[in-house]
């Protein structure tokens, strides 16, 4: 960044130079440290630089091997052959991720970060046993609301209007004892939040429909996503999905995939020489109520939950929501699209399905939002879906994001979790200008 | 699900205890008197470590609820109704709502508890419609 206004801010001069996504699939051989490695490798490869300029890694050990003594990032020393002089399991990655990695660099405790995860081979995909199968860790997998059953279950909604029994699904599992015994899940404590908006506000339920119908038509149209080709989508086809949690329909909610996504993160003078122009960071922010899924969430407690964090993201840049040229929100659900741009400030409560219907968040919208397809159609990784987001927000810097391309984005804003878990977390890049 | 050794448990024993013989027990702290839930070392109001389990009248409101139609597990027998109960004496907790058609759940409708046998025979602290609950309060289904 240049300018006196940006330099001023805390976590200004650190940038992101490279960044990958590998293959995103509702599964894929091989297992998480592969993916993983082919990630980091790629991302590394995207930066021109090599593991031997990384000093820093986050990047939470998946298995298998290893030890069982934290930090887990420490075991990937054995992968690579070298030590490192930072290492973090930052929970979650993404906007987290990149502002813990951020804070290392500038307490000088390293140079450069390797920051990534991912998932592969733990999926029972296709399985008939899939439903019975727990596929992941359920404290790795707490972000996502769906596991497994991606497209299948999708097409098979879609094509033929299937019951909402007969796809196999596998979802994730809150462990907590008063949570698990009334087999709850991810979507459900959504649910649970998203219920209570609806019962106050009661938005119309096609305009609504529209939030997931316009990011899964991103979804369609990028050839990376799982669900490409999908679509397209009208809000009656999400209306017509079966329902998994009233009021979430099966495409009100994220695919649960496999793929690994990663990250160099390095101060801006060193990213200026790297190949591709630096997205900087321009401000970021994390708020955390409650543990994710022991306490029910209440939609009173949790409704605004990210508005302090999006003051302090947007008081270090320097901007307004409305700066936003493209937003990378965490879709877990169709609700949580719509309760973010309220808890931005760009509408007031209860408005956002109608502003959002007015605004539109397709590329030809005020807002363009999930570009990539979002968690709803491009892909969610448990532990590296997150950093995804990351990846289509650098792109989007760089002009390099394809079909979904905002022409000329300079800022793009990053979002992850929600109310139904209980925390948030932002952060905001930019163009090196 | 729930394991056969729950009424051991630290901590929250002591309710799944109270549970297994039909009575819904709370945490109320000894200090500021509030109930709170889901049990904690200190009470989460005002720091203070004593507190016991008591009574709970059982009666409470809908705070909010789902339909479940995709169990997380095959033990679940979908469809079946989640709720955010907020009970009469402050404090909340996640259940089921029973005994109730799913199309009849509204947020504000008054329940009293209904323990009711969970997937794997454990009893649990479910409620149903004030209407439909009878027997005395706390009292097993």
């Amino acid at each position: 960044m240049s300018g006196p206004a940006a330099r001023r801010h805390p976590l200004a001069g650190i940038a992101v130079a490279g960044v990958a996504a590998t293959r995103q699939a509702r599964s894929l051989d091989g297992n998480s440290i592969q993916i993983c490695l082919e990630a980091a490798r790629a991302a590394l490869d995207d930066a021109g630089m090599t593991i031997d300029e990384v000093d820093g890694i986050s990047a939470r050990w998946p298995g298998p091997g290893g030890t069982v003594f934290g930090p887990g990032s420490v075991d990937w020393t054995a992968v690579f052959g070298k030590g490192f002089d930072w290492v973090g399991d930052t929970y979650p990655q993404g906007a987290p991720g990149l502002l813990d990695a951020a804070a290392a660099i500038l307490a000088g405790q390293c140079s450069t970060v390797l920051v990534f995860g991912g998932r592969a081979g733990e999926s029972a995909a296709g399985s008939p046993g899939a439903a019975t199968r727990a596929t992941v860790p359920s404290g790795d997998d707490a972000s996502s609301a769906a596991v497994s059953s991606g497209d299948d279950a999708m097409s098979a909604a879609v094509s033929s209007g299937d019951d909402a029994t007969s796809a196999v699904a596998s979802y994730t599992r809150p462990e907590n004892e008063f949570v698990a015994c009334w087999g709850s899940l991810t979507a459900a404590q959504f649910a649970l939040v998203a219920q209570v908006y609806l019962h106050r506000f009661a938005p119309d339920p096609e305009r609504m429909a529209l939030v997931p119908a316009t990011i899964r038509n991103a979804g369609s149209a990028n050839p990376e996503a799982v669900m490409y080709g999908r679509g397209p989508y009208e809000p009656a086809d999400i209306l017509a999905s079966p329902p998994v949690a009233e009021p979430f329909r099966l495409l009100d909610l994220c695919l649960a995939t496999e793929g690994a996504a990663a990250m160099v993160v390095t101060g801006v003078e060193r990213a200026r020489d790297c190949p591709s122009a630096p997205a900087v960071i321009l401000g970021g922010g994390s708020e955390w109520y409650r543990q994710q899924y022991v306490d029910p969430p209440r939609y009173d407690d949790v409704a605004r939950i990210g508005a302090g964090a999006y003051r302090r993201s947007f008081g270090m840049a320097g901007l307004r929501p409305g700066d936003v040229d493209v937003f990378e929100l965490y879709d877990i659900c169709t609700f949580e699209v719509v309760r973010q741009f309220e808890t931005l400030g760009l509408c007031a409560e209860g408005e956002g399905v109608d502003y959002l219907a007015e605004a539109g968040i397709g590329l030809d919208g005020r807002h363009p939002t999930n570009t990539d397809g979002g968690l709803l159609a491009y892909s969610h990784v448990g532990w590296g879906g997150p950093t995804l987001k990351i990846v289509e927000a650098v792109r989007q810097i760089r002009g390099a994001a394809g079909p979904g391309q905002v022409p000329g984005a300079e800022v793009a804003l990053v979002t992850g979790a929600g109310a139904g878990a209980q925390y948030h977390n932002a952060v905001l890049l930019g163009a090196d200008r | 699900m729930q394991p056969p050794d729950r009424a051991d448990r630290a901590l929250t024993g002591e309710f799944w205890a109270g549970v297994d013989r039909g009575e819904l027990l709370r945490p109320v702290c000894g200090r500021c008197g509030r109930s709170f839930f889901t049990p904690q070392v200190v009470c989460p109001l005002c720091g203070s470590g004593r507190w016991t389990y008591e009574p709970s009248a059982g009666r409470g409101t809908v705070y909010s609820f789902t339909v479940v139609h995709r169990p997380p597990e095959p033990a679940f027998e979908a469809p079946y109704t989640l709720a955010v109960v907020d009970m009469a004496e402050g404090w909340h907790l996640l259940t089921w709502i029973v005994d109730c058609p799913a199309d009849e759940v509204r947020i504000g409708m008054e329940v009293q508890v209904r323990f009711t046998a969970g997937p794997d025979g454990a009893l649990l602290p479910a409620f149903a419609p004030r209407a439909a609950a009878h027997g005395p309060a706390g009292a097993a289904a």
